[in-house]
């Protein structure tokens, strides 16, 4: 489904992603864990389309097709999700405008008709009752004046409307409570199917036991240095990522 | 006392408005005289202590249809040969518009051109709105972009009184709106607040002289423009606080989007405070789209251009939101819709149905 090749992106001089190789497969779970600063938010804004870094190497490709060349609403179109890390707030735009226009962009692009009034009603409605969100919040300015458990939720909402195949969670567990995170986990696992497959990118086993993971990949300066199962996730939570780090010899650039 | 003014709906030769919602009264005035009437120049006076919620419209027209004839002629549809001949078709004209004591009333006042013909249009408009009167004014401007329309306000303010006036300039070569606002009572509320969207080479221009002579009284003023192309606006904004007018709160903001590099804006806000109780405060920014925000939308399928009018329209909003009257902001919501889509400009949209 997505296949990345020797990726390699960056920020004016400073090279950021140093060569990353991923393939997911439909159905599957990828769980990306790794220190602050080693590019996991920038490989997730790469693959959505972030025209901030240059791809200076490699390739990605979704579905056969050269992701690359695409801006970022025509991989959404093809049904890449990013849920990210720091929600952007958008003053004057109300939630249910947004989101209005998102989905039928999206239904224009499969020949569909746009929703009328009360069919999308109804739709936003049952995917707020999906992470519980109220609905006060629809005619709010996306974003704007909601806390950060609040921000996320809304995220795993947007996911749960636009029924993405690939979606990428960047740290959407980051600062939940439990209840939360349980709203979070619930949601998702409502979205998970045989074909469409994710990439959640956290710091916390936690997650895991909701989302469980097909594998989980240990990122480290701008790649992947460790690929692993489920139970990776107990032994980082325990002993942290430095043992890692030593065993594939890449803290010293080797 | 009565209103003086009439209602012509005979007068509308093929024209018909859309704007009007339900028990909206209209009065035509072609080339600077009222249809229907003897013709004289815009007076509108309404009674003491006349209330409701109803709107009156005066539709401003500028036209060399036959006898006044109005014709609805796409305004970017070629210029009749007769107005490439010569220079532009002037006009003067004044108007005077009067709000009796504790009168409430509310007020549309629009200007076309229905000839694509180029007009200039000098007009002085006095608005008195007497003691505790309470006037409600929306001016929305849509002139072809061969046309010139100058517009110098006198207001003048009695104590207790409150106005909003809220213009939307969407169409024009050059639009350029000179208030001078006098607060002449005490407890006296005046709120101002301008939408300009401009694109070729149009120039808006705003000009606003607040004075403040007394006491108690609040102004607030916010005028927002979104330029593009090489659109060129002005913005003056005075508030002169004498020294006599203590406890006054006078605001005002002039904010601005650029859509292209090449369109430019001169802002100048200025205070000038003689009293030394008040709070007073003004500020201008130039701002551009948000990359963040354009990024995030177009992330959930939104196309780059969609996202761009979004943002547009969430920057337009800060003013349309001030209408009061619901039909009318839904009109003019949409009205801004089309114009920031590039809509009024081809043909199958002519001046016939934008308002
Ligand atoms: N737009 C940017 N400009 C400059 N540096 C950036 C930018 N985005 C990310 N970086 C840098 O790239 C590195 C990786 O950042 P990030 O992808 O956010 O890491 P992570 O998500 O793993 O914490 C950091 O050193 C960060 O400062
Ligand atoms: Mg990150």
């Amino acid at each position: 489904m997505l296949t990345i090749n020797n990726l390699h992106a960056s920020v004016g001089d400073k090279e950021i992603l140093k060569g990353v190789n991923l393939e997911i497969n439909p159905g599957e779970v990828h769980a990306i864990m790794g220190p602050n600063g080693s590019g996991k938010s920038t490989l997730s804004a790469v693959i959505a389309g972030r025209d901030t870094y240059a791809v200076t190497e490699g390739s990605i490709t979704f579905e056969g097709q050269d992701l690359l060349k695409m801006k970022p609403e025509e991989r959404s179109w093809l049904g890449i999700f990013l849920g990210f890390q720091y929600p952007t707030e958008i003053p004057g735009v109300s939630n249910v405008n947004f989101m209005k226009a998102a989905i039928n962009e999206q239904r224009k692009h499969k020949n569909l008709p746009p929703l009328g009034p009360a069919e999308f009603l109804k739709l936003m409605r049952a995917k707020m009752a999906y992470v519980e969100m109220d609905s006060s919040f629809s005619s709010r300015g996306v974003n704007v004046g909601f806390s950060g458990g609040e921000k996320k939720r809304n995220e795993i909402f947007q996911m749960a409307m636009l029924e993405p195949r690939l979606a990428i969670l960047d740290e959407t567990d980051s600062g939940l409570d439990v209840d939360a995170l349980r709203i979070v986990g619930n949601g998702v696992n409502k979205l998970r199917t045989k074909e469409n497959s994710m990439i959640v990118i956290t710091h916390y086993e936690r997650l895991l036991d909701y989302i469980v993971p097909n594998f989980i990949h240990v990122f480290h300066d701008g790649r992947i240095i460790k690929t692993a199962g489920r139970e990776l996730a107990l032994d980082i939570e325990k002993r942290g990522y430095d043992w890692i780090i030593e065993e594939s010899g890449s803290k010293n650039g080797k | 006392m009565e209103s003086n003014y009439l209602l012509a709906p005979k007068a509308n030769h093929g024209f018909i408005c859309k704007i009007p919602m339900k028990g909206t009264r209209q009065v035509y005035v072609v080339n600077g005289h009222i249809q229907g009437n003897e013709g004289g120049p815009l007076a509108l006076s309404f009674p003491k202590g006349e209330c409701d919620d109803t709107m009156l419209q005066v539709i401003f027209v500028r036209t060399t249809g036959e006898s006044g004839k109005i014709s609805g002629i796409c305004m970017s549809c070629a210029p009749s040969e007769k107005a490439d001949d010569g220079g532009a078709i002037e006009l003067d004209t004044a108007s005077s518009i009067e709000f009796g004591e504790d009168c409430s009333k509310k007020l549309l006042l629009c200007s076309h051109t229905f000839t694509p013909d180029r007009f200039l249009t000098r007009e002085r408009c006095e608005i008195n709105v007497r003691r505790g009167a309470n006037a409600d004014i929306t001016v929305m401007q849509n002139e072809n972009n061969r046309s010139v329309h100058l517009t110098d306000y006198t207001i003048n303010m009695e104590e207790g009184s409150a106005l909003k006036m809220i213009f939307i300039s969407l169409h024009g070569g050059k639009i350029s709106n000179k208030l001078k606002v006098n607060l002449n009572g005490e407890h006296i509320d005046c709120n101002l607040k301008g939408l300009c969207l401009a694109d070729g080479e149009q120039h808006m221009d705003t000009e606003v002289l607040m004075e403040h002579y007394k006491p108690n009284c609040n102004s607030n003023q916010l005028f927002k423009y979104i330029l593009d192309d090489k659109a060129i606006a002005d913005f003056y904004g005075l508030i002169r606080v004498a020294q006599d007018a203590q406890k006054t709160n006078a605001y005002q903001a002039n904010h601005n989007l650029l859509i292209s590099d090449y369109a430019k804006v001169h802002t100048k806000p200025q205070l000038e405070i003689y009293a030394d109780d008040v709070k007073c405060s003004h500020g201008a920014t130039v701002g551009r789209l948000n990359e963040d925000e354009l990024f995030y939308m177009r992330s959930r399928g939104i196309s780059l251009h969609e996202a761009q009018l979004l943002q547009q329209k969430a920057f337009a909003n800060g003013v349309l939101e001030g209408i009061s009257s619901r039909e009318l902001r839904l009109r003019m919501e949409s009205l801004v819709d089309s114009r920031l889509r590039g809509e009024f400009s081809s043909c199958r949209n002519c001046s016939k149905n934008c308002c």
